[in-house]
């Protein structure tokens, strides 16, 4: 039979979060949907590492905000969660760190007391802050024999600036300093109203809403409200980080753009989706399946509060390193010179339109697209704006953003690996 | 809960469809009822090399993957030792572009040389990778050989060699093809946000003239019991020793099977769990632990599997793996202890359901089951299981005559 001819669909729309604001200035935002049994709450503290004072005490405090409480230890805390089949989990980035419960409807006002004790009332007990910080050290040691995490860590000081809360790494060693004081600081002056907003999303009636109200409206105001200062990005173009013996090296490309604020960057993320985005990709198509260099390479834009950059990552035998660096040169050149055909900007419209549409499917893929929305001062409205932009996207706009925005004396290049390529010609 | 509705169509292909009103998405499940299970001895790892030459392009449609994308679509396929399963999401509007993909490959398949050699070498090429080339990476290979003598399930998806790969023949590729991609042999499932008519319809519309070509597979051999304990060591240059405890349980619909998933989640689901907080936290002999079931259709294995810290031998894990087992066989389990994991099971299957593809996943695959009101039930056979019938499983399985042991030794550096 004949093809049905596909229909893309010209807009994504998704619920509003409905809001309100507590008595102590907290935002709680709501996405309700009663077709679920289970329901999840995320708390978001503006407390990343870009904001701390102490190095690893912003994702330690993350970390340990479970290891102990006023009235429960890290066990009790792990067995009433377990005993519910309630799922916890916390992470911590640049910016924010956050903090989420799942749940069953029906488990979901023990679950709720849990969350209390390690919101409000965490201990941060001594010998839990010290077994953490040894097995933390250990880990970053053990991540740092990687040629990957030493490009990816080399790649954020080159943009940013070994200075810069964006740019920075810290030695694994500073672990053995890091004391429970200055992690109950941390605490004390970022998990507060000031930082904090919180959104529901699954099963969630006007009861639920109310316990969750309740717990928010116990977080103190008062804290670092005042935004931490940035210096200006000091940026290096070019960075080596020797790895003797590594038969791999791992590569990063790039360059520091905006965040998703600016106008471009629903735009950029159309050129980095066919430059590295997807199986057949550019990058993919050249570095893989035309010379074998490498098992996998992907581009994308990447979005900080304050920041954005465009990435290349990949990682190629020692003995093709300059070669792979010259074929990626050459693809981010082409998308400077030729107009890119329609067919093949079409397929990269549809597939990030479907993708968008894929992370939106269920209610807690709805919840992080509202974060992430509400952390760039967007409603949800955004997300349907924003799919529009990307089908209105011409040949001719993807050339004038890669002639902008990508000539070559502005990319960043930053390897790990056995031997430097920077001697050679690339 | 899934509610959906099922018919099959005259050529045989069964349809299963639920509507989902919160999703924007379709999800278009096929599964065909062939995995290793059903190879030829002699041409093990056929079925899953099958899987990968569906993607390869009809004589409609030489671009599969291309059409999914242009259709904002994602796809792709697992093949496992009872069956073989394609899926795609897509916006909904698009649930036709997948029906249209999947009728056509399910009967215009273009398969040429060229691209049966291309694919045998990426086969090779995975087995070499995940299964030779991997730490461990044998190790269930060499359980299979050591429990099953008759079963098809003594080898695994990638098959017993890649010399069975490399010997495949086009005409046997194309035999295959006809013997099992056809409409009697599958399940077709969608979820999606339409009126289940109008999916059952399309369904009819797509798959309804497509000629259901008589056969029927070949009765698969069924291990007879066991009757002895068997015991396999061998070295490997590996990190750790780890010693492995197979014992034969009853198949995916026996009364046991929702017993036995309890059973392994008290001994093993997170960290409260009774092997990890005795044999890992409080005795220290084995750095993981793991006991789980195969959940194969057909009788199936319970595992206990365990990673030896470096001053433990064989023995003292194996007695340690015994005593758990005593105490199951002999103690009281308390209420509060089975609870934590029938809720734990609760959560998970309600987590489970919150997208389109999952529960497309889940009918095709309890259809397939042959009982497919099971999908719903699952929550409730579960919670079902008392300190009675535990005991009462674990005396019956738990037998050393029916228990095959595998020491997988580290090689000793000195």
């Amino acid at each position: 039979m004949i093809q049905p001819p596909p229909t893309i669909p010209a807009s994504v729309e998704v619920m509003p979060a409905a809001r309100r604001t507590l008595r102590n200035g907290v935002e709680l935002y709501t996405l309700a949907s009663n077709d679920f049994e289970v329901l999840r709450v995320t708390f978001l503290f503006r407390a990343g590492s870009a904001v701390q004072q102490v190095p690893f005490s912003a994702t330690s405090t993350a970390n340990l905000l479970a290891e102990g409480t006023r009235d429960l230890t890290a066990q009790q805390i792990a067995e009433r969660l377990d005993f519910y089949g309630s799922w916890f989990d916390v992470s911590a980035d640049r910016d924010c760190t956050y903090i989420s419960f799942c749940t069953l409807s029906k488990f979901f006002a023990q679950t709720l007391e849990v969350a209390e004790q390690i919101l409000l009332h965490p201990a941060f007990p001594e010998e839990e802050v010290a077994a953490y910080c040894a097995k933390r050290r250990q880990r970053l040691a053990i991540e740092r024999t990687k040629v990957d995490t030493q490009a990816r860590e080399a790649f954020a000081q080159a943009m940013f600036g070994p200075a810069h809360p964006y740019g920075v790494s810290s030695d694994e060693k500073e672990y053995d300093h890091l004391t429970r004081e200055q992690i109950a600081a941390f605490y004390a002056s970022r998990y507060t109203a000031e930082n904090c907003f919180v959104v529901c999303s699954g099963r969630i009636g006007d009861e639920e809403l109310a316990a969750v109200a309740a717990i928010a409206e116990q977080l103190p105001q008062g804290g670092a409200a005042a935004p931490v200062r940035f210096p200006e990005p000091q940026t290096r173009r070019e960075l080596f980080v020797e790895h003797p013996g590594a038969v791999q090296s791992s590569l990063r490309i790039g360059r520091l753009l905006f965040p998703r604020q600016h106008p471009d960057f629903v735009g950029m993320q159309v050129v980095a989706t066919a430059l590295g985005g997807y199986f057949g990709s550019r990058l993919m198509q050249n570095l893989r399946e035309r010379h074998g260099y490498t098992y996998g390479v992907v581009a994308a834009m990447v979005n900080f509060e304050r920041a954005g950059y465009l990435a290349v990552a990949t990682q190629v035998g020692t003995d093709v390193t300059a070669d792979a660096l010259r074929e990626i040169y050459a693809e981010i050149e082409r998308l400077r010179s030729e107009p890119m055909p329609a067919e093949e900007l079409e397929l990269v419209k549809n597939m990030m339109t479907g993708e968008m549409m894929r992370i939106l499917d269920g209610p807690f893929g709805i919840a992080d697209v509202t974060i992430e929305n509400i952390l760039c001062g967007f409603d949800n409205s955004m997300i349907d704006e924003n799919v529009r932009r990307i089908r209105r996207m011409t040949p001719d706009d993807v050339l004038r953003l890669a002639r902008n925005y990508l000539p070559r004396e502005e990319l960043v290049t930053v390897i790990a690996g056995a031997k430097s390529p920077f001697d050679e010609k690339l | 809960m899934i509610p959906y509705r099922k018919t099959t169509l005259d050529n045989g292909l069964t349809v299963v469809v639920n509507r989902d009103r919160a999703s924007k998405l379709a999800a278009v499940n096929l599964l065909y009822k062939v995995g290793a299970r059903n190879e030829d001895p002699a041409r093990t790892g056929f079925a899953h090399l099958f899987e990968h030459l569906m993607f390869r392009g009809t004589r409609d449609v030489p671009d599969f993957d291309l059409r999914v994308q242009l259709a904002s679509g994602d796809n792709n396929a697992f093949t496992n030792n009872d069956y073989t399963d394609f899926y795609i999401t897509l916006p909904r509007d698009n649930v036709e572009t997948a029906l249209w993909l999947e009728s056509d490959r399910m009967q215009g398949l273009d398969i040429t040389p060229g691209k049966l050699e291309t694919e045998k070498k990426v086969v090779i090429e995975e087995f070499r990778q995940r299964y030779l080339n991997q730490p461990y990476g044998d190790q269930t290979m060499l359980l299979r050989g050591l429990a099953y003598r008759v079963h098809p399930y003594r080898w695994a998806t990638i098959g017993l060699t890649t010399d069975h790969i490399a010997s495949a023949t086009l005409d046997e590729v194309r035999t295959f093809y006809r013997a099992h991609y056809r409409p009697s042999n599958a399940v077709l499932s969608i979820s999606a946000d339409l009126e289940e008519e109008r999916m059952l319809d399309l369904a009819a519309k797509w798959f309804g003239g497509l000629e259901e070509r008589p056969g029927a597979a070949a009765p698969i051999p069924q291990e007879p019991p066991q009757e002895e304990p068997r015991r396999l060591e061998v070295v490997r240059d590996v990190p750790a020793s780890t010693l492995t405890l197979a014992y034969h349980m009853g198949g995916r619909t026996s009364a046991d099977f929702y017993t036995a998933d309890l059973v392994s989640d008290l001994l093993s689901n997170g960290d409260s769990s009774r092997l990890y907080r005795r044999l890992v936290q409080e005795r220290r002999l084995l750095s993981t632990v793991n006991a789980y079931i195969s959940g194969d259709v057909d009788p199936g294995l319970f595992v206990f599997t365990g990673q030896l810290l470096p001053g433990t031998s064989f023995d003292a894990a194996e007695a340690a793996f015994l005593e758990e087992i005593e105490a199951l066989k002999t103690g009281h389990v308390p209420e509060h202890e089975t609870e934590k994991v029938k809720n734990k099971f609760e959560a998970n299957t309600l987590f489970g359901e919150l997208n389109v593809m999952n529960k497309a996943m889940n009918l095709g695959f309890y259809e397939m089951l042959g009982d497919l009101e099971l999908v719903n039930r699952e929550v409730a056979r579960y919670r079902a299981v008392g300190e009675e019938a535990i005991r009462d499983f674990c005396r019956r399985t738990f037998r050393p005559e029916n228990c095959s042991t595998l020491l997988y030794q580290a090689k000793t550096t000195e």
